[in-house]
């Protein structure tokens, strides 16, 4: 019966469909959970996914090795889906001509802050290069980190989970900080939501307002063409 | 087939990211590079067709599902930066938390300012 088992996850991993029905599985099993749990602020869709996935590679004994193999089948798409964030980009343009000033001042140096607040933290405690060069993209939206992150060399692992417990930070202390601060322009909760939390932000921003969730998206785009151009030509490893 | 032929635009850009990462020897990922190139495009045209905003949505909807198996890496690699997690929590609770004050004081000093611009013109 072992044996049979065993024989038959050989098989099935020889190609990559088993990885990407796993794979599949998951997305929509976690999204559904997510809708099913009133889309907890905390516990973002992609991490609900990630925790089923990461639960049945190690019981079933498939090892995360053979299933990545499989998976980037699908991982591929990320270049292409990187390119597609253009699309909604320029959608949004309008946007930023009308408020262009605040968003020129703001932009160049709050991305830069975002990185080197966490950067200089880690490197006076430490951090290994590996760390901090996985730690650097760690507010821009996935598919470009982790480009950014392999471009510097870091661990692509180790930055998407980073930029996982980044995007579900940044919705709760915008909260704090838009009470602390008494901010009440829908367009300023926004753009700092996008631009510190990337996607997760914006998922945020969109259930405080439609003007809100489109000044996210805006501030997450420019956010991760900004460190993206500028990050690796900046970075001294 | 509208699907089809908005996402083939969509991997020639990739490609021509790729190109020019290559070719110009830059250090940014040729995802980046398409997708800027797309903008500028977009800008340039004017207009976005319908195949390309298509098959836009289609891709960004099922991004989680694209880097879903990269997360899972995380929980795997627990040991390899062993000793190293408190400084990456550390580090990413208050480079966070500044950050976002940091942003937010930002646009409202600036909002601010160019409204009383507004007002003395």
């Amino acid at each position: 019966m072992n044996n049979a088992f065993a024989e038959l996850l050989t098989v099935w991993t020889a190609g990559p469909m088993l990885s990407i029905g796993l794979t599949l599985a998951a997305f929509l099993m976690a999204t559904w959970l997510f809708a099913r749990f009133h889309r907890p602020l905390w516990m973002p869709p992609v991490l609900i996914a990630a925790l089923l996935l990461a639960a049945v590679v190690a019981l079933s004994g498939i090892g995360f090795e053979e299933y990545e193999q499989g998976a980037r089948w699908l991982t591929v798409l990320l270049g292409p889906a990187t390119v597609a964030l253009g699309v909604p980009l320029y959608q949004q343009m309008h946007h930023i001509r009308a408020l262009w000033k605040p968003i020129l001042v703001t932009l160049p140096l709050a991305a830069t802050l975002a990185a080197v607040y966490a950067l200089g933290i880690a490197w006076l405690m430490d951090a290994s290069p590996l760390v901090l060069s996985s730690l650097a993209p760690k507010s821009v939206t996935a598919p470009i980190a982790m480009g950014v992150a392999e471009q510097l060399g870091g661990s692509v692992s180790l930055t998407l989970g980073g930029l996982l417990i980044t995007g579900v930070l940044a919705s709760v202390f915008v909260d704090w900080g838009v009470r602390w601060l008494k901010i009440e322009d829908d367009r300023i909760i926004g753009f700092a939501l996008g631009l510190n939390g990337h996607a997760i932000g914006t998922a945020r921003a969109f259930e405080i307002s439609p003007t809100a969730g489109a000044f996210s998206s805006l501030g997450m785009g420019l956010t991760g063409v900004f460190t993206a151009l500028f990050l690796p030509f900046a970075f001294p490893f | 087939m509208v699907l089809l032929r908005g996402f083939l635009v969509l991997v020639m850009f990739f490609l021509l990211g790729e190109a020019l990462r290559v070719l110009a020897d830059l250090p940014v990922s040729g995802g980046v590079l398409g997708m800027v190139m797309v903008t500028f495009t977009l800008m340039l045209r004017g207009r976005v067709s319908d195949e390309l905003a298509e098959a836009s949505r289609g891709l960004i909807s099922v991004l989680v599902l694209l880097i879903a198996p990269g997360v899972v890496g995380v929980f795997f690699i627990v040991e390899q930066f062993y000793g190293q997690w408190t400084t990456v929590i550390v580090a990413l609770i208050a480079g966070t938390l500044l950050s976002v004050l940091t942003t937010l004081w930002l646009m409202k000093k600036v909002s601010e300012s160019a409204a009383g611009d507004g007002r003395h013109e």
